[in-house]
């Protein structure tokens, strides 16, 4: 079904390969795991067997690709689309129409196909995806899981023979995630196609008893072989090369770490937050000590990142109060809570604003009046912990996406604030990317620094929060050190967010 | 996080929201056309009344549902009152000060006048705030492209709508993020506003390109352009009810033009 022979690619301006002599078969009817560190040519891999590598991306390419006779380098995309059909990581992305229907429907207009018959292909698509329910919903009122499986159904709708996922459950929560590999198996299922998955999470796949493809830091085939085998053969080399294993999380948390919790750096009163009158969390009473990381889980669309807001001021109370070192937000501009509040938004390109690495990192420092000697050896030692030393004068948005989320987090560090919030930090990072922020983060609360983690990853929560938060239904469900909570959320049926595999009393 | 705009469609099952998108379309048009074309109140007014008529069916609140509608009325208010108060042609019918015969008189035609224009500004913006919030914007842009559109030029206006709030709420978050960091808004120095607003800028264009790759890979795997026109899987949702309404706009245009040619005769 997918041949592939010596390709190489190397992306216009760039300096290094980012697909390096790749050959590879695919039969049909083939599942694939495809997995790799940051930045190892997972996607571009993807976008080379779609044929969009080599027509909407300035490079040089090498080699061959062919998807059931047709060479994705020289035919039409048109041709190559009704044999490939790609899911990108974000669905949003990705939509081109407004509603449900249309969404499914656009491929099928586009290929002129009569509108009985793309009547009964959306039904079949949308059923194929058990999605039957949102087909007269606009796509703004679906939450992360119900757009992807949208984006899927309307990939599926054109009948490709290779679906080609590309880390589709990276913005999605534990629950989510679960529905979208229950359709990835429902689709394997009932139509038998080729079926790739780019992946981090390679615990959510085994049940697929898949054939896993590594791929390395230059963009070669590294490893090849039936998943579960692999990871008992190769285990040693694949955590080396910063893979996220079957349990490594609790392996590499450091031991004894757990911080204790000290004085109070901030606290909530019957808060109530919200947008235009509504409210989406009510009656939140917490304390926040020093010292510790605390997690903050729950469902897209919970409250977790409006939350987050409240505790820099970014959103006043509707009733309540919060206060963060003995400030109240109410009162309080958001460039004096700034100060002592550090705050890392969901996507690294959001939060770049310098010419230079160096002065990205000195960015904060700059804006607080710090010009101290201790400031700059501050800021020379973290750019040297992560890796960011040799990048200095570089441009930021030249970075890669790891870099750039270790830029994130070293910009925060620099002046030392007290409260750091994280607002899903680790997507599309992998494990050696998220190890090293966490290890930094973890030192942080050693001198007395708090940490508030967003996270979707039961397994690093469990393995790095010393507590715990779990938002439902608009109000705090479940305030608990790890272990507790696991054992809550297992009771109150909220399976997905157990860590795989593991045993929670 | 969002926020309403001040003016956006609002999500209805009601009769008008029914409606077939051009035939709103036309009569947004041939409103906007008759108050302009007649100088006459009493048009003004039955306008102002159908166009009251269709936001009740319409299930919207002049005062809970159009935003901003107090600065409006209060500059129709100002500008009847400019013509009221200043078109002193006609029958005098009272003074405003003192009281009795003195200063300050009120005309008939200037009353008729104030009716004319602060009416015709207050139909004109109502009309458009009635075709805005009853009419699904990809709906249109469909039943556009049914009657002639380019798809291309089609798909531009549903992309544009479908990544104006996604844009919105961007900007909001980079604008969040620059507050994160220390970032002040209350400087003067025009090259220090300049160095935030770039910093503002290049965050949302680096992400704007994202999109812009991800959206094309997207339409082109779903064969966007690969032929001149394409199908629809919707027909045209061009009803009974909205053969009546047309009707009665032809019928009203009708009226409308034998009326000016009556008045240009005489």
């Amino acid at each position: 079904m997918i041949a592939l022979r010596n390709l190489s690619f190397r992306f216009e301006g760039s300096t290094r390969q980012a697909l390096h002599d790749i050959s590879l078969d695919i039969a049909p009817g083939e599942f694939v795991a495809l997995t790799g560190p940051s930045g190892c040519g997972k996607s571009t891999l993807a976008l080379a067997l779609g044929g969009y590598l080599f027509r909407q991306f300035d490079g040089q390419a090498s080699g061959s690709v062919h998807v059931n006779g047709l060479d994705t380098r020289e035919d039409a995309i048109y041709d190559v689309a009704e044999v490939v059909g790609l899911v990108q990581q974000n669905p949003e992305a990705q939509f081109c129409t407004l509603t449900v229907e249309d969404e499914v429907s656009f491929g099928l207009e586009n290929r002129r196909m009569p509108r009985a018959d793309i009547e009964k292909r959306l039904r079949w698509a949308l059923d194929i995806v058990e999605a039957s329910h949102l087909a007269e919903r606009t796509l703004t009122t679906l939450s992360g899981g119900e757009q992807q499986k949208v984006a899927i159904a309307a990939m599926m709708a054109a009948k490709p023979q290779v679906l080609i996922f590309d880390e589709p459950t990276s913005n999605l929560d534990p629950t989510a995630t679960a529905t979208i590999f229950d359709v990835i198996r429902h689709i394997r299922e009932v139509a038998g196609i080729t079926v790739i998955v780019m992946e981090h999470k390679i615990d959510y796949l085994l049940s697929f008893d898949p054939r896993l493809i590594v791929m390395d830091h230059e963009g070669r085939i590294a490893y090849d072989g039936p998943a579960r085998q692999l990871l008992a053969d190769r285990h040693e080399e694949l955590a080396n090369l910063g893979l996220r294993l079957p349990g490594n999380e609790l392996a590499d948390a450091p031991p004894a770490a757990r911080g204790r919790a000290q004085e109070v750096l901030a606290q909530t009163r019957d808060l109530q937050l919200g947008y235009n009158g509504n409210a989406v969390l009510k009656d939140i009473n917490l304390d926040i000590h020093t010292g510790q990381i605390v997690a903050v889980m729950g469902d897209n669309g919970s409250g977790k990142s409006t939350f987050l807001r409240s505790l820099l001021g970014l959103l006043k109370p509707q009733a309540g109060w919060v206060s963060v070192c003995g400030q109240d937000t109410r009162t309080t501009p958001v460039s004096v809570m700034a100060r002592h509040v550090g705050f890392i938004f969901q996507n690294p390109d959001h939060q770049l604003f310098a010419d230079s690495v160096g002065a990205e990192a000195d960015f904060a420092p700059r804006n607080f009046g710090l010009h101290d000697v201790g400031t700059r050896q501050r800021i020379d030692a973290l750019l040297s912990s992560t890796g960011l030393a040799s990048y200095r004068d570089a441009h930021p948005y030249r970075l890669s996406c790891g870099e750039k989320r270790r830029l994130n987090v070293v910009s925060i560090l620099s002046y030392q604030p007290r409260l750091i919030l994280l607002d899903e930090p680790f997507i599309g990072q992998d494990w050696g990317h998220a190890r090293t922020l966490l290890r930094l983060l973890r030192d942080e609360t050693q001198r007395g620094a708090t940490v508030l983690w967003v996270t979707h990853d039961p397994a690093l929560a469990r393995a790095y929060a010393d507590r715990v938060l779990f938002f439902s239904s608009g109000r705090l469900a479940i305030d608990a050190p790890p272990e507790e909570a696991f054992g809550a959320l297992k009771r109150t049926g909220h399976a997905g967010y157990l860590p795989p595999g593991d045993v929670v009393p | 996080m969002s926020h309403r705009p001040r003016i956006a469609y609002m999500p209805s099952d009601s009769r008008v929201h029914g409606l077939y998108p051009l035939l709103k379309l036309g009569w947004l048009l041939w409103g906007s056309l008759a108050v302009f074309a007649v100088h006459s109140p009493w048009l003004v007014l039955a306008v102002l009344a159908l166009v009251w008529l269709a936001l009740r069916l319409a299930g919207i609140s002049l005062r809970r549902d159009v935003r901003g509608l107090r600065l409006i009325v209060s500059m129709a208010a100002f500008l009847f009152a400019l013509q009221a108060l200043f078109m002193q042609k006609g029958t005098v019918l009272c003074h405003l000060w003192p009281l009795g015969p003195g200063y300050l008189p009120v005309t008939q035609a200037g009353l008729r006048s104030g009716v004319y224009v602060g009416g015709r500004f207050l139909a004109i913006i109502l009309l458009s705030y009635l075709f805005v919030m009853t009419t699904e914007p990809g709906r249109l842009a469909y039943a556009l492209m049914r009657v002639g559109l380019p798809y291309r030029y089609g798909f531009a206006l549903i992309t544009a709508l479908r990544l104006a709030p996604i844009f919105e709420a961007e900007s909001n978050t980079v604008y969040q993020a620059q507050l994160a960091r220390g970032v002040r808004y209350d400087v003067r120095h025009p090259r220090r506003i300049w160095t935030i607003m770039r910093q503002l800028l290049l965050p949302l264009l680096v992400s704007a390109l994202s999109r812009v790759d991800a959206l094309a890979v997207s339409m082109e795997g779903r064969c966007f352009g690969k032929y001149p026109t394409r199908t629809y899987r919707k027909g045209v949702d061009f009803t009974r009810r909205d053969a009546g309404v047309l009707l009665f706009l032809l019928l009203a245009f009708v009226a409308l033009v034998a009326y000016v040619v009556a008045r240009v005769e005489t």
